[in-house]
């Protein structure tokens, strides 16, 4: 038996335990379990279309709706400059990029906070819920997007030649989302309040960023800049609908703005995740 | 980080802690918390103070304590889902935990669904699982039931398939936590049966229970925990009788008040005041003083500690007011060597509790010690018989 009372009071302070907490040991543990990535993804995937009538077709019919409100709205009162493309085409583009984001913030916000019972008991990288939430979110894009094919056949239009640079700025617009995924989903287990918040903010987000009408009839083009380092989704989905709609390249400088904000916060995102994901277990 | 042998688990100094107040994560709490970090006034709670220990590759180590002795802490530490707060662990190989997991179901999917999904977060693969899948869904006992949705099972059938995934993982360190406590008896003999196979193999095993009996039938070593702190470490069956009596000290403090029969005094032993013998007669003389005439029922029990007796004898009683004594003969008590707890009560004929029911006395008995049980079978009291064996060849050759 031991004496208790050779305890002392309190630990020496160079006992303090430490995490390794560096990008790349995240980044390899992340890879090394991707298999549980795909697991939640295909769950959450199953889980929410299971009993649905119309299944995946939601994917299509959510933006598709919002398009069509789109234009009795925002189309009708305003005179919104799309270069001769027509309207529904130009919002549906508009709001099938944004959907990535937003399906991402809000798969995000609950990610870890409803999956207490699994993060008590089960070893596993925590990373790995908002990774699968953005895969999740990018599986209901990646279907939405064949909504935007039909549409594009129905109109008898094939995308520009310049759409070689879409994959450049989903970097930019991946980078970003998941940035924001990561510190939405660890911040919100130390204050719950954020779960009340971020859909609004997404709400308020889709009104500030030009998803129903053009930036460039708003604001000046230095004031485009600022807002550009702001906002990375204002530069993202303009440049999405000039490669593809227009013909034309991305404006670098909006982009180029737009990217090195998303890198901050991804550079910190994981950071903040990191320090804040050793305490999940004390407090959920 | 150093490599260990796979199975091997180092705790260096470990303490973790809490915050007394369970704060709870909502904004004006944080900023409540904020003012009183800037004000210095933290309450921290310390959960697991100094534990240090090394559990070799092989080992089978039952974990006991009270409750909020910090042994769900311990082995959240242990599977690493939990950070200690300062020390340090290394635990050498892949680490499987056999604990409830009914709470991170996924309601609308199918226990098929499922239990890929528990096999991949527990680090197997679909390959893998796939081709252990008869084994886990035999296990569990859902043949029938796999490919329906988890909503539609009942609850025992929610918790069968959340540890028969557990229990087929193969991992270099099994940790177990209150397994024993769910599930019907059947199940919990399958539990068991595969926990020793598991052990056979040459896993790690740590088992977390307040049934000690199935500690004891399962573990060679035990590590008790009282306030976070690591009071005892050694042969399962030393640490249980130690926390046993400690356990039984705690009850006789705070129980045995408040009867209208008083208790004066409890002597037990062998016949005419000899030691007590294994097989021979128990004498147990107690001393009453009653108020007021009393009728009722008298109850002796004998436990090795808790308040569970081994065996229970009572008797029709009338006390008239004043002091009786009372003697109470066992003929031949079928007890091994070791510490006893002589408990006892008495009821009025409408169920007053005249004398609560209260650990009276301690006794010792002399005599052989019990035989082995085989790994994983338990034994739930101590009840020593005297046997005979007879082997006789009959294979034919005259």
């Amino acid at each position: 038996m031991r004496d208790l009372d050779s305890i002392p009071e309190s630990p020496p302070a160079e006992l303090r335990f430490r995490r390794r907490l560096g990008l790349v040991s995240t980044s390899v543990e992340l890879w090394t379990n991707r298999e549980v990535v795909r697991s939640l993804a295909d769950r959450d995937f199953r889980a929410r279309y299971k009993q649905a009538f119309l299944g995946v077709a939601w994917a299509v019919i959510n933006p598709l709706i919002l398009a069509l409100v789109f234009t009795f709205t925002v189309r009708r009162f305003a005179n919104v400059e799309t270069e001769g493309v027509p309207y529904i085409i130009w919002a549906y583009t508009g709001l099938v990029a944004w959907g990535f984001f937003s399906g991402t913030a809000t798969g995000a916000t609950n990610c870890l906070v409803n999956n207490q019972a699994l993060l008590n008991k089960v070893k596993v990288p925590r990373e790995t819920f908002p990774a699968a939430a953005v895969v999740l979110a990018g599986i209901d894009t990646a279907i939405s997007m064949l909504g935007l094919a039909v549409i594009f056949m129905i109109y008898g239009r094939l995308p520009h030649t310049q759409a070689v640079w879409v994959p450049v700025i989903f970097l930019v617009q991946l980078v970003f989302t998941v940035g924001v995924a990561l510190i939405v989903s660890i911040v919100v287990v130390y204050l719950r309040d954020l779960r009340q918040i971020v859909p609004i903010l997404v709400q308020i987000g889709l009104f500030a960023t030009p998803v129903a009408y053009n930036i460039s009839q708003l604001l000046s083009p230095g004031w485009r800049l600022a807002y550009s380092f702001v906002n990375p989704m204002a530069p993202v989905i303009d440049s999405y609908r000039r490669t593809i709609l227009y013909g034309y390249p991305p404006q670098w400088l909006y982009l180029g703005a737009g990217a090195l904000t998303s890198l901050v916060l991804l550079v910190g995102g994981i950071r903040i995740f990191k320090r804040l994901e050793a305490g999940i277990a004390d407090l959920i | 980080m150093p490599t260990l042998s796979n199975g091997r688990i180092e705790v260096n100094r470990v303490w973790k802690r809490f915050r007394a107040d369970r704060r709870r994560p909502m904004l004006a709490e944080q900023l409540a918390l904020a003012v009183r970090r800037a004000k210095r006034d933290n309450p921290w709670r310390w959960v697991l103070r100094d534990l240090d220990f090394t559990i070799e590759p092989g080992e089978a180590v039952g974990i006991v304590g009270t409750n909020g002795a910090g042994k769900s802490t311990l082995l959240k530490i242990l599977t690493q889902v939990m950070y200690p707060t300062y020390g340090g662990l290394t635990v050498g190989g892949h680490v499987g935990a056999l604990i409830e997991l009914r709470g991170g179901m996924h309601m609308d999917l199918t226990g098929r669904e499922n239990s890929l999904l528990y096999g991949s977060l527990m680090g197997i693969g679909r390959k893998e699982i796939a081709r252990r899948f008869d084994d886990i869904v035999a296990f569990a006992q859902l043949e029938g039931a796999i490919d329906r949705q988890v909503k539609f099972y009942s609850s025992g059938m929610q918790m069968r398939l959340g540890f028969a995934v557990a229990a087929y993982t193969n991992p270099h360190v099994l940790l177990v936590d209150e397994v024993l406590a769910v599930g019907d008896a059947w199940f919990q003999q399958r539990c068991l049966d595969r926990m020793r196979e598991v052990v056979q193999q040459g896993t790690t095993l740590v088992l977390v229970s307040h049934d000690l009996a199935s500690v004891q039938a399962m573990c060679h070593r035990g590590l008790w925990l009282q306030n976070g702190m690591l009071t005892d470490d050694g042969p399962i069956r030393e640490v249980l009788t130690s926390y046993r009596r400690s356990v039984e000290e705690f009850s006789s403090e705070h129980l045995g008040h408040g009867g209208s029969v008083g208790v004066l005094k409890v002597e037990v032993g062998g016949e005419d005041g000899r030691l007590l013998v294994s097989h021979e007669r128990l004498e147990a003389t107690i001393e009453l003083r009653s108020h007021e005439r009393s009728r009722g029922r008298l109850y002796l029990g004998v436990s090795e500690g808790p308040g569970t007796p081994t065996l229970l004898v009572s008797t029709e009683a009338i006390l008239e007011e004043g002091d009786t004594k009372v003697t109470c003969r066992i003929d031949a008590v079928p007890l091994p060597k070791g510490r006893y707890y002589l408990w006892m009560c008495m009821e009025s004929v409408d169920d007053d509790q005249l004398i609560p029911w209260h650990p009276a006395g301690t006794f010792d008995v002399f005599g052989p010690d019990l035989d082995w049980a085989p790994l994983g079978i338990v034994r739930l009291s101590p009840v020593h018989v005297r046997s005979n064996w007879e082997f006789v060849e009959s294979n034919g050759h005259e």
